[in-house]
């Protein structure tokens, strides 16, 4: 992993909002993240917490409206995402940046050949005539573990398995050899040994083809056997942000470390129930001036009810937005309240 | 018989008077291009004497023509023969018993054949022919033989003395049709024959270029016509379909068509129409009354099909003249009129409200009597003694009964208010209305036409064509029933049969002198009215017609089709 | 069309069905009445199809914008307006009120009788057949649009929608390629079950215009008691409703490949 290389994806301030009839719901607060090249960012947080709206708000995949980005920046290749135009855009999306969805069967066009719809980007991005898309597209089928790929180019997608799906949209995503993959949950619809395999195929096409992935999942387990850095989200915001080992061995939001708690445990008591955080995410009504866990915090702080954590840093990669791990603040002072 | 015989003579010295008429407007045949006609009833066969229906035996006066017509006048005028034969010219024989008529020199078929006394001989076996179920087998009544003479004269002979022999072959029911056409169309193999149903041959002004059954018929001028100049117009479109409203806006706002038949509309509405400036309604009075007809059968559906409607199955109530004569007075004429005709109607107790000699002084029916009509019901012993507002026979059957009519606005109106004013002398009616194309439509299958008479009391109009009612009468001897051997065919629908009737209409066919048929011809009106109340006679109706302002020669006719003088029609510069 | 495909088999032999009102062959009948019907009622299907798939595709691309709002609305006024309301309103206004020197003028009667020999004559079948076919399309195309618009809504939402999007295509693509071919699925059928009654014709369209075609010719049967005729058309009904249920069967296969059978 080239470290200090130049971020091929730098993303400051990211707000998003969704305006609906209730009111409008603040979905990402500024986010800030970057990607390196060749790296594997995996982003963890649970279901609403703005993971996957925050992927797509890079790349204008959100309906418009009732989604609108508010503010922020999006470096990728000496643009702004947030401001190319929407031709620039079209070019950027499937050709530089591609993207694989949580649901592999319902995420393909049920009504076209699967050769079809790897063609599609191949001869929109790269030009390519009917032939040569065909063949590339033979190449991405058996780069992904499908077997006889030339016949399986004229099935339709209902004639796959859920992960032949699956390596069907990783192969759409691959298939003009993008500089960014991100990938939405592409196992949570799968089945255990399904996943595995899949993981298997993105570490080893990693390694293969040295692009960079941001891999969303709620999953923990995943993060830890395939990324290089996490991030930690909640309520729309990033909590904490640490290379993986850093993250599991010493992680310092309360969030992380409750997430860190509801693993189950092989070896642990079998009696022993799971751990659950108690209470329930945040409804994002209005732009948080406060730290959105502390409802369910159980290190909450008499601070925590008057301002805004910031992201501290706490060693040279690791920074979690908690007054816990402020350095100007003492420690003993700070877990006075804890209960 | 003077009388008549030196009206006869007046007449038939103005022989020529339709071909007169056309003075004036002489040019070259065809010279006015496409006249365009609707009839809101469709026309389904060319062939009067296949069916009833007016619309039918319009349309085919286009081609097929009688040896006379009636003029708008009611006198009679000659056209395929030379004259109206009268005693003094010694075309009616002294007996009255054979009338003797001499075809025009020179007369040929659209075809190019010449007309000849056999072919008015074979339009009498045509319509007499066994299991043919003839339509207007009541032109033929009492008619023995039709004898050739020569080429052009052939003789008509009675089976007695007929003071009015102008039935067969005068009038737009009974026009001469092709001997060589029809020759193997006789009796039940008639309706087989749809080519010449559908296009006769005959020696009108126009022949049949295109028929589509219920919807259009073209026309174009007869070639061979009788006289150089006529027609007019070079060809005719005959459209059928839609509403009286619509036939009307046609004509007389929209300008689309130039002749509308029978608008059958509410007063107002017709003024409306005619502010469109385009066309003009036109209107004339005859005999044509508006009528409740009585079942004097039993129509009831649980009879067996043979047995329902004829005579083997009497009415259980309405055979009692107080039954009839309560619901004859229990109607307010005279609103009826109001509402449904304005100045086009006349309140009447008569059949035959004209000529005014076989008009019979009978008024006793004008003055609406709710009062009389419940006593009368009571003394014949109807109570209502279940006390649900209907009256019962001593048996306890209710005085019930079903009345159907076509389906019409003005007609739906009287239903409502006479069943209104039945309800009040307590009998209870069940109302129906039934498309005039079927009602009308004569067709043996259907059980909804008015001869069929599956109903206890029916509403229509009807009139008599030419200016004798001898066998506008004649329709209600016994055997002229529709019944199942008669195809359903007839006119006696309400199989009426008194001896009496049958025995004072022999008297009237053996009658010549005028005054005295006048007498005896009110005498039959009164016993099918005032005496029975088997009629009920409502509405003296004046019949109304719209035509295009561009339209010239129209003269309405009530004693004839109303397309009589087709041939003289034309184009006038507005 | 159909005298030769089911005609000659009852022609051939003496054994011709004759309607009981004409006393003339059935199938003369409804050889005479098919042209106009399928002119007149047929066109206005097509010209109906023709402009309800565009608004319906439109109204669910941009809904609830003013497009959406004014279609919904005329498909509204369309659906529940009853033919023969729509029918004699146009012929007060384009028959009547219009000045008949006008070029705006348009006959409120149907010539059955009209051949298209010319340019002229052509002129005039179009004019003659302006009102009928207006007032049938203005039913039929609010009906489909609204079939076209509820289908385009439910794919819009797809996951596939996405991809597409996520692959770079344009909306055109996205749009009239992804989300039209899913979405004519459904609207297909409902368009191809529809055919059978153009054959049926429009009574009550036919009847305001005096069209005289086979929706006329059917309700004169029935009044007219004549069961050969009223036999012959819903037999010949009953044939194109089996047909063209199974013709949309079969597009929908083409169309889905789900259901398509190997």
């Amino acid at each position: 992993m080239p470290d200090g290389a130049l971020p091929v994806l730098d993303v400051k301030d990211l707000k998003t909002v969704f305006k609906t009839r209730g009111g409008e719901v603040h979905a990402v607060n500024d986010v800030s993240f970057s990607l390196k090249p060749g790296e594997l960012l995996g982003v963890v947080g649970e279901s609403g917490s703005g993971k996957s709206v925050t992927m797509m708000s890079l790349i204008g995949l959100l309906p418009s409206p009732p989604a609108e980005v508010r503010n922020g920046t999006v470096m990728f290749d000496g643009d702004d995402l947030l401001n190319v135009d929407a031709a620039r855009m079209r070019d950027i999306r499937g050709g530089d940046i591609g993207f694989v969805f949580q649901d592999p069967m319902t995420s393909l066009n049920p009504v076209f050949t699967v050769g079809m719809q790897i063609a599609e980007p191949l001869r929109k991005h790269m030009g390519m005539n009917k032939k040569a898309a065909r063949a590339r597209a033979v190449e991405l089928l058996e780069l992904v573990g499908i077997p006889d790929a030339e016949r399986r180019l004229d099935d339709y997608p209902h004639q796959f398995s859920g992960g032949m799906r699956q390596r069907v949209m990783i192969a759409i995503a691959l298939a003009c050899d993008p500089k960014v993959l991100i990938a939405d949950e592409p196992t949570t619809a799968l089945d255990v040994t399904i996943q595995a395999q899949i993981l298997e195929l993105m570490k080893e096409l990693r390694t293969k083809l040295g692009m960079a992935v941001i891999w969303i999942t709620h999953d923990l387990g995943v993060i830890a056997g395939i990324a290089d850095r996490v991030i930690v989200m909640y309520g729309g915001q990033i909590v904490e942000h640490a290379p993986v080992a850093d993250l599991f061995a010493d992680p310092q939001h309360p969030y992380t470390q409750a997430l860190l708690t509801t693993i189950p445990s092989v070896s642990g008591e079998r009696s022993k129930r799971l751990t659950i955080i108690e209470g329930q995410p945040p409804i994002l009504g209005a732009a948080p001036t406060l730290c959105p866990f502390r409802d369910r915090c159980n290190k909450r702080v008499e601070i925590c009810e008057r301002m805004m954590p910031q992201r501290y840093p706490v060693s040279g990669q690791h920074d979690a937005a908690c007054f816990h791990a402020d350095p100007g603040i003492p420690k003993e002072k700070a877990v006075g309240h804890a209960g | 018989m003077t009388i008549k015989t030196a009206l006869m003579g007046a007449v038939a010295s103005l022989a020529f008077a339709p071909m007169a008429f056309a003075d004036g407007h002489e040019g070259e045949r065809g010279r006015d291009g496409e006249l365009r006609i609707i009839y809101w009833q469709a026309v389904s066969i060319l062939n009067p004497y296949l069916s009833s229906g007016t619309k039918d035996i319009d349309a085919s006066a286009l081609v097929i023509e009688p040896l006379g017509r009636y003029d708008s006048s009611g006198n009679p005028v000659p056209y395929l023969a030379t004259e109206i034969p009268t005693v003094a010219n010694g075309g009616v024989s002294e007996d009255l018993t054979s009338i003797t008529w001499t075809l025009q020199e020179g007369l040929v078929w659209s075809d190019g054949t010449p007309v000849t006394s056999r072919d008015v001989q074979f339009t009498w076996e045509y319509c007499t022919a066994e299991g043919g179920g003839c339509a207007q087998a009541a032109k033929f009544e009492g008619v023995t033989s039709v004898d050739i003479v020569d080429d052009l004269t052939v003789t008509v002979n009675f089976d007695g003395p007929t003071p009015n022999p102008y039935q067969p072959f005068m009038g737009g029911q009974s026009p001469i049709i092709q001997a060589a056409q029809f020759a193997d169309c006789l009796g039940p193999r008639a309706p087989e024959c749809t080519d010449a149903n559908f296009a006769p041959i005959g020696t009108g002004p126009f022949v049949v270029t295109d028929f589509r059954v219920n919807d259009v018929v073209s026309f174009a001028a007869n070639e061979n016509y009788r006289v150089a100049s006529q027609p007019a117009f070079a060809t005719v479109v005959f459209k059928g379909g839609g509403d009286a409203t619509a036939a009307g806006r046609a004509v007389m706002e929209t300008g689309e068509f130039d002749y509308a038949w029978n608008m059958q509309l509410a007063p107002d509405v017709i003024a409306g129409m005619a502010e469109g400036g385009v066309g003009s309604p036109v209107s004339a009075f005859g005999a044509l009354v508006e009528r409740i007809e009585v079942n004097l059968t039993d129509p009831s559906p649980d009879l067996d099909e043979g047995i329902r409607s004829t005579a083997e199955a009497p009415h259980p109530f309405l055979t009692d003249p107080a039954v009839r004569e309560a619901m004859s007075i229990a109607i307010d004429r005279e609103l009826l009129v109001e509402i449904g005709y304005g100045q086009a109607g006349r309140p009447t107790c008569n059949l035959v409200p004209a000529p005014a000699i076989y008009a019979s002084d009978n008024t006793g029916c004008l003055t609406q009597d709710i009062d009389r009509a419940n006593a009368l019901l009571d003394e014949a012993g109807y109570m209502d003694t279940d006390g649900d507002g209907v009256r019962e026979m001593a048996d306890g059957t209710p005085l019930s009964i079903l009345y159907q009519t076509s389906t019409n606005a003005v007609r739906q109106d009287f239903q409502a208010l006479i069943k209104e004013w039945w309800s009040e002398i307590g009998i209870e009616t069940e109302l129906r209305n039934i498309d005039a194309g079927v009602f009308f439509g004569g067709d043996p299958g259907s059980p909804d036409t008015f001869q069929r008479f599956y109903a206890d009391v029916e509403m229509y109009a009807n009139v008599f064509d030419g200016t004798d009612p001898q066998s506008y009468l004649g329709a209600y001897l016994c055997d002229k029933a529709p019944r199942p051997d008669t195809q359903w065919q007839g006119e006696n629908i309400n199989r009426f049969c008194d001896p009496a009737y049958d025995a004072l209409w022999q008297e009237l066919t053996s009658t010549g002198d005028l005054d005295e048929r006048g007498r005896i011809g009110a005498a039959l009106n009164d016993m099918l009215t005032k005496d029975s109340n088997v009629i009920i006679p409502l509405v003296d109706r004046g019949r109304v017609s719209a035509h295009a302002n561009s339209l010239g020669g129209i003269e309405l006719n009530v004693w004839d089709s109303e397309l009589w003088n087709i041939a003289g029609w034309h184009r006038i510069s507005e | 069309m159909i005298d030769a495909m089911f005609g000659t088999n009852f022609a051939d032999g003496a054994q011709r069905i004759i309607s009981f009102q004409s006393r003339s062959p059935v199938f003369d009948i409804i050889a005479e009445r098919m042209p106009q019907t399928l002119w007149v009622v047929g066109m206005s299907y097509v010209v109906g199809v023709l402009i309800a798939l565009p608004i319906g595709i439109i109204s669910a691309y941009k809904q609830y914008s003013i497009f959406d709002q004014i279609g919904t609305l005329i498909s509204m006024i369309g659906f529940s307006v009853p033919t023969f309301f729509t029918g004699v309103l146009l012929i007060v206004i384009f028959s009547t009120m219009v000045p008949l020197d006008s070029i705006f003028w348009l006959p409120s009667i149907y010539d059955t009788t009209h051949e298209v020999t010319d340019w002229e004559s052509f002129k005039f079948q179009m004019r003659q057949m302006a009102m009928p076919v207006f007032v049938l399309a203005l039913f039929n195309a609010a009906q489909i649009s609204r079939y076209m618009r509820a289908s385009m809504l439910d794919n819009l939402g797809q996951d596939y929608v996405r991809t597409a999007r996520a692959k770079g295509m344009t909306e055109k693509i996205v749009v009239l390629k992804h989300v039209l071919r899913n979405s004519m699925i459904p609207v297909i059928t409902v368009i191809a079950l529809g055919v059978p009654q153009v054959f049926g014709g429009a009574i009550i369209t036919e009847q305001v215009f005096k069209v005289n075609g086979l929706g006329q010719l059917l309700i004169t049967a029935i009044q007219g008691s004549d069961i050969p005729m009223v036999m012959t058309l819903t037999f010949m009904f009953a044939i194109l409703i089996v047909l063209f249920n199974l013709i949309a069967d079969v597009l929908y296969g083409v169309l889905d490949p789900r259901i398509r059978y190997d």
